[in-house]
């Protein structure tokens, strides 16, 4: 018989009517994130050993890190990551032996005007570093890596 | 007939039912389409030349970008072509991981085939339901790698992180769900009268002609020629799989539609037998943190949702690559559009587009 299938249709769209609602009011209510959700970075700067990895790992070239000498030693004096290009695709994250740049949970990063979207995550002094752990080597490693 | 003047008309590059910024000069008599001339290129991004500024492994995001609706396919058959020129074995476990991830990603795009399909032809709600369990996938995908859209979780040697462990609990509570889910589209779509009068009988593609055309994927198979890359030529472990492979009998809109439908079923068969094979064991070769293949060349295809997606990599021993080409399966399916139009009616266009499933990203790379 025609239109059969007209209302077949008519009945599951009335079966759905009575199933649990997959909306969700977004900025009052939101999904729970994956643990592994590439949000916004976030740099442990006591960590990181200006190592220059990550930047060059990256495809686009979106990581610019900034070091200076202190005591033959490599320190971070700044860190800034232009955002507009990021593939979010983890590979800076996947490169850093630290752990030190690694993706948060945030994703709300729309921003009103473009010159906000650079993301410094360390700017300044170098940063006062006390443990001495593996600082030789690192030094050495950094020369060889470096841009 | 009374003849009358011929008219043109621009469909496109602003149109809703060309998936995207694709630009078709109609050319009408009346109604009747006397030629339909594609123009690409309006999303250029030169992902080719691109590459050649990249090393091996900072193209896979790239790959994404290609058909951004089945990512993992894209990952999969460029990582897969850079293991086979630099001969690197990948960890069972990880060949499982592709397979399951390659599957899901097929089931993704053909929900957006189906569900745009849908509203192409009329009907707004098949589309909702579509997008509704698409949106479990991205789920998925986003537990597996963060990511939900553009994945880059291939690496050349295995993947990029093990499966977390919530992952097998909620894919298989997908798979428990999915089947009832492709019965409502069938009702939903499927079995409706108006879709099935707008589709039946149009856009008949010829099986020869199809093969002739170099076109591939569901568009090839509705036409009745079974050529499916992981039945006639098995790459990775597609082998151990029981699975059918769908074929249609007209090669109409109908039966192009209709085999998406039916490769969903065989995919979540496929996902069933990996995870219940899955073994244990690292997800990464051994290689090395610079990768420098030798030089050569290499070809590679494997079976992408669209239809046979080729990679093609030139190797000059450096870390970079020196050429590489993308045999992407939604540009070369859109050759015959011209010839597939012709004598339809301006209504039809849209149907005929639609069931032959391009997505622009891939369209023009
Ligand atoms: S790779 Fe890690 S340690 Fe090295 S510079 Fe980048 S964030 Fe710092
Ligand atoms: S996520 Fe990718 S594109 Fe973004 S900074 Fe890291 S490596 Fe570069």
């Amino acid at each position: 018989m025609f239109g059969q299938g007209l209302l077949k249709g008519l009945q599951i769209t009335l079966q759905e009517l009575f199933t649990k609602k997959v909306t969700v009011q977004y900025p009052e209510e939101s999904l729970p994130l994956a643990p592994r959700f590439h949000g916004e970075f976030v740099l442990d700067v006591e960590q990181c050993i200006a190592c220059s990895l990550c930047a060059n790992a990256c495809p686009n070239k979106v990581i610019e890190i900034e070091t200076a000498k202190l005591d033959k030693k490599r320190v971070l004096t700044g860190y800034m990551m232009r955002l507009q290009y990021c593939l979010f695709c983890g590979l800076c994250v996947e490169a850093c032996n630290k752990g030190a740049i690694r993706f948060s949970q945030k994703f709300e990063m729309a921003k009103y005007f473009r010159d906000q979207i650079p993301l410094i995550l360390y700017k300044g002094e170098p940063p006062v570093q006390e443990e001495q752990g593996n600082t030789g080597i690192t030094a050495g490693e950094a020369e060889g890596t470096e841009v | 007939m009374l003849r009358t003047e011929e008219i043109t008309l621009n469909m496109g590059p602003q149109h809703p039912s060309t998936h995207g910024v694709f630009h078709v000069v109609l050319k009408m008599d009346h109604e009747v389409i006397t030629e339909a001339r594609p123009i690409c290129g309006y999303l250029h991004r030169g992902i080719e030349k691109l590459a050649e500024a990249r090393t091996y492994t900072q193209f896979i995001p790239y790959t994404d970008r290609l058909d951004y609706l089945a990512a993992m396919l894209n990952n999969t058959g460029y990582v897969q072509a850079v293991e086979k020129l630099m001969e690197i074995e990948v960890p069972e476990r990880a060949e499982y991981i592709r397979v399951i991830c390659c599957e899901l990603s097929r089931i993704a795009s053909h929900l957006i085939a189906v569900g745009t399909y849908s509203v192409d032809i009329g009907g707004i709600t098949g589309f909702m339901y579509c997008l509704r369990d698409r949106e479990r996938i991205m789920d998925l995908f986003e537990m597996v790698c963060g990511s939900r859209l553009t994945l880059s979780y291939m690496r050349i040697g295995g993947v990029a992180e093990d499966l977390p462990d919530e992952f097998i609990p909620a894919l298989c509570q997908f798979l428990d769900e999915m089947p009832s889910r492709l019965d409502e589209y069938d009702g939903l779509i499927t079995g409706n009268e108006i879709f099935q009068a707008r589709t039946k009988h149009v856009g008949l593609l010829d099986p020869g002609v199809a093969i002739n055309y170099g076109i591939s994927g569901p568009n090839l198979r509705a036409s009745g020629v079974f050529w499916d890359l992981r039945k006639n030529r098995p790459y990775s472990v597609y082998d151990r799989f029981d699975f059918e492979v769908p074929l249609g009998k007209r090669g109409d809109c109908f039966d192009r539609f209709t085999c998406r439908i039916k490769e969903m079923r065989q995919s979540l068969k496929i996902i069933r037998q990996a995870v219940e094979q899955l073994p244990e064991g690292p997800v990464m070769a051994k290689v090395p943190k610079v990768l420098k293949p030798p030089a050569g060349d290499v070809y590679h295809e494997i079976e992408g949702a669209k239809g046979i997606l080729g990679y093609y990599v030139v190797s000059d021993g450096s870390n970079k690559p020196y050429r590489i080409h993308v045999r992407r399966p939604s540009f070369i399916n859109l050759g015959f559009l011209n010839e597939l139009c012709k004598g339809w009616k301006i209504a039809d266009v849209v149907a005929i587009l639609g069931s032959l499933d391009i997505v622009l990203g891939e369209v023009d790379c």
